[in-house]
């Protein structure tokens, strides 16, 4: 296997094949940066493109966007607290800060830095432990799977701080909008309204754009005179060779990139989950936990290292497995098929050039961030804040607007994401947190599934839940992260008080 | 001066010509709306065809794929159905889902709706179970389900698809009562076999072609061996009458005019002899077995009426 893995280099390095990865990580930033567009709605554009292109141009760029794209998603959360991708919203905690305190250029720097650490940490792992780590997948059936969602949920509601009820809400809020569309089993509409537009659900971008992106130009528009000058004059674009010195986060970036792998592996939950669990782990193990969420930038290393580390291993269960742990992986899986790449364990032994010329792809391409969005981040889009806010307003609207129109080319889903913006815009007010919404709405569905899916197996018996090791660990971790802070608490009061 | 008239009036002549030619269909690029958005199993059969129809339907003739995703694909088979009848919008057609669904909702098209072109691709259904299963063998299996009825554990892809039709059938044939586990997509219940949270599993070929050696495939549902398992045995030669499959293949509005009609049933017709094509087919995994016109309206026909009888003794929402 590794001598395949040799064998399949020198293509990756022909011309053609090296540009396209170089070519997909521009377009990935870009692509993330803007809010309303995906690294999933870009590949699903270019997928139909790539039948007439050569496998490793069309799956080098693939490998780009997604790299590309999971940093890029980074730059309007820390600039503007828009994340650009539904993975980049735990950005948001630290960098927005950051970039108020006039840090916004070494925020980018570290968020670029911390994605290509993620991105190649992962790329390593799909090159080296992919079948292994598939046997891994196997243990995952649905009981499973819905405790690795109740955990995540859980985890977001009591562990991201601040006001545990209105966290409750928030998530409910969520789970109620993965609600709507047609049942998972039967396939019964459900508040769909007889709207055909809505039997597959609500897509997370829309949510994620209305929510996040909507309120932040609503407070651009309303003091327009405002101007962000101070913290733009002060964006600290020093090269990032001098900032990198200064960016001591080993720890966090290794157990980031574990954490991201480990989930990637996992059917569903992707890189949003594992940017939260990477940063409230770092956080809770950190000597200065006061200074997360006030512009720590420890906690933008910790959420896009995660985020990029669970791309490649998203495709460990999609190349082995044909079951995408993510919906980019997901979009993938369609381009590879489209070049008579069958997932399956044949996959590696049929193609071995191509299908590990691709994992070399993803190595290079996590490399290549540092290079291209190093120089990008810091000289243009951190210049961003220089525009005058109602111009700057109106662009982002612009953007919403094309980025959810093109997800299928409808208006419904335009309107749709206006309503969630006016709902944000409420909940943004009322100090209700916005990131358990968003997990709601992506680990809710997969809950219900899947608890569904276990008692149909269990024909309709509940210990199904518990009835191995990995169930039952993962409910031990979901008790110790609900009742953890509280113990804590008492821990710290009664010594307080003795 | 006359000299001047001759070329004039020949040159007139030639434009009219042209434009007449011209007129002949098809004169723009005829769109192919699939259901399913871009790399999905019927998007592939799609672009993999359409240079073929290309070709047959003569000079000039140019196809665009359109992928308009969205509620198991009955937005865009409902798309091609209110279509112009002009023969520039033709659309994917996925049995016995397209007729299920106008059996288990409400939709805006019936069988009456279309041009029957041609059926493509038919993935034929197969049983698999999974390795710690024990039950190895269909005699096994069904023993098994005699003897504990409810006790299996069958994971498929969605209620009334392909495979939830097969089971029916199995249920049937052998009076046998099995627990269904309808997953998201054959993927997943593939991946539930290969971890042995359910026993047993109804898949396609092309679906398992590549996982042998991890599961137990018991049969497959056709009347031929297929291809794509030369060695597989069917279940009609291990005595149960089950063949069922997965369909795809082309359709346009009803009331398409009979020229256009006759042009586009030839170019269909032609796919199954081309070498080129079934290499192709081959390459991406989907069986191919071209059913045009009226046979492929019959055939419509049989799978509503059956999708309806079970239906009505079984619904399944």
């Amino acid at each position: 296997m590794y001598a395949d893995l040799l064998h399949a280099l020198p293509d990756v390095f022909a011309l053609t094949n090296f540009a396209a990865v170089i070519i997909g990580v521009v377009a990935g930033i870009v692509v993330g940066a803007m809010p309303g567009l995906s690294a999933t709605m870009a590949i699903s554009v270019l997928v139909p493109f790539t039948f007439g292109l050569e496998p490793l141009v069309a799956l080098g760029l693939m490998a780009g966007i997604y790299n590309g794209a999971m940093y890029g998603g980074a730059i309007p959360a820390v600039l503007l607290r828009i994340p650009g991708t539904p993975a980049a919203v735990a950005t948001t905690f630290d960098g927005y800060p950051m970039a108020q305190k006039g840090e916004g250029g070494f925020a980018l720097q570290v968020a670029v830095v911390s994605s290509a650490f993620g991105g190649i940490a992962s790329a390593f792992a799909l090159m080296l432990l992919a079948p292994p780590l598939s046997r891994v997948t196997l243990l995952f059936g649905p009981s499973e799977v819905f405790w690795v969602a109740v955990f995540g949920l859980a985890s977001i509601i009591f562990l991201l701080g601040g006001n545990p009820v209105k966290g409750l809400i928030s998530a409910c809020f969520g789970v109620f909008v993965s609600v709507i569309g047609s049942d998972p089993i039967y396939g019964n509409d459900r508040f769909t309204f007889g709207q055909l537009e809505m039997l597959d659900g609500i897509n997370i971008v829309i949510l994620l754009v209305g929510l996040y992106a909507l309120p932040p130009v609503i407070d651009l528009l309303e003091t327009p005179l405002k101007t962000d000058g101070i913290n733009s004059s002060k964006l600290g674009t020093e090269s990032i060779w001098k900032a990198l010195p200064r960016m001591n986060y080993w720890k966090t970036w290794l157990r980031g990139s574990f954490i991201g792998i480990w989930i990637g592996i996992l059917p569903g939950a992707g890189g949003s989950m594992a940017a939260f669990m990477s940063y409230n782990e770092a956080r809770r193990t950190s000597k200065h936990p006061e200074t997360w969420g006030e512009g720590e930038p420890e906690g933008v290393a910790a959420a896009e290292v995660a985020n990029n580390a669970d791309t490649a291993s998203a495709l460990i269960p999609a190349l082995t497995l044909g079951i995408p742990g993510t919906a980019v992986a997901a979009v993938m899986l369609g381009g590879l098929l489209v070049h008579g790449l069958q997932p399956g364990p044949m996959l590696f032994r049929d193609n071995p050039d191509i299908v590990f010329g691709f994992m070399w792809q993803f190595l290079f391409g996590a490399i290549l961030l540092v290079l291209l969005g190093g120089s990008l981040a810091t000289n243009s889009f951190a210049r961003l804040l220089n525009l005058p806010r109602p111009l700057l307003g109106s662009v982002i609207i612009v953007l919403m607007l094309i980025g959810v129109y093109s997800i299928h080319g409808r208006m419904f889903d335009v309107y749709l994401m206006l309503g969630f913006g006016a709902i944000g815009w409420v909940m943004d007010r009322l100090k209700f947190p916005l990131p358990p919404v968003v997990l709601g709405l992506i680990l809710g569905g997969f809950a219900e599934e899947n608890l569904r899916l276990a008692l149909r197996i269990g024909r309709g018996d509940p210990m199904i839940l518990f009835q191995n090791t990995t169930s039952l660990i993962l409910v031990a971790l979901t008790i110790a992260v609900i009742v953890g802070p509280t113990l804590k608490k008492r821990y710290i009061d009664s010594r307080k008080s003795a | 001066m006359l000299n001047i008239f001759k070329k004039v009036a020949i040159a007139g002549a030639m434009t009219l010509a042209a434009g007449a030619a011209l007129a002949e269909y098809p004169e723009k690029p005829i769109e192919v709306i699939v259901g399913y958005s871009a790399g999905g199993g019927t998007d592939v059969m799609a672009r993999t065809a359409a240079p073929f129809i290309e070709k047959y339907l003569g000079e000039g003739a140019s196809i665009v794929v359109k992928n308009m995703p969205g509620a198991s694909g009955q937005i865009g088979v409902t798309e091609a159905a209110n279509a112009d009848p002009d023969g520039y919008t033709l659309g994917t057609f996925n049995l016995p889902g397209m007729m299920a669904r106008t059996i288990d909702r409400e939709a805006d098209y019936d069988r009456d709706s279309f041009t029957y072109l041609a059926n493509v691709v038919n993935d034929p259904n197969v049983i698999v179970t999974s390795k710690n299963s024990g039950l190895d063998t269909l005699d096994k299996l069904i023993a098994e389900a005699k003897e504990n009825p409810f006790a299996v554990t069958v994971g498929m892809s969605s209620l009334g698809g392909d495979d939830h039709f097969a089971l029916i059938k199995l249920q049937n044939a052998t009076e046998t009562e099995f627990t269904i586990v309808p997953f998201k997509g054959s993927a997943p219940a593939r991946t539930a076999l290969l971890g042995g949270h359910v026993a047993m599993g109804i898949l396609n070929i092309s679906e398992v072609a590549e996982f042998r050696d991890q599961l137990n495939v018991l049969g497959v549902a056709t009347k031929e061996r297929s291809p794509f398992a030369p060695d597989l045995p069917t279940f009609q030669e291990q005595g149960l009458d089950l063949v069922n499959g997965s369909m795809r293949g082309f359709i346009a509005p009803a009331g398409l005019p009979e020229d256009v009609q006759a042009k586009l049933l030839n170019a269909f017709s032609q796919l199954s002899s081309d070498q080129e094509f079934l290499d192709a087919m081959a390459a991406t995994a989907n069986p191919v077995e071209v059913v045009t016109g009226d046979d492929f309206k019959q055939l419509t026909s049989d799978l509503y009426d059956l999708a309806k009888g079970v239906w009505e003794t079984t619904p399944w929402n």
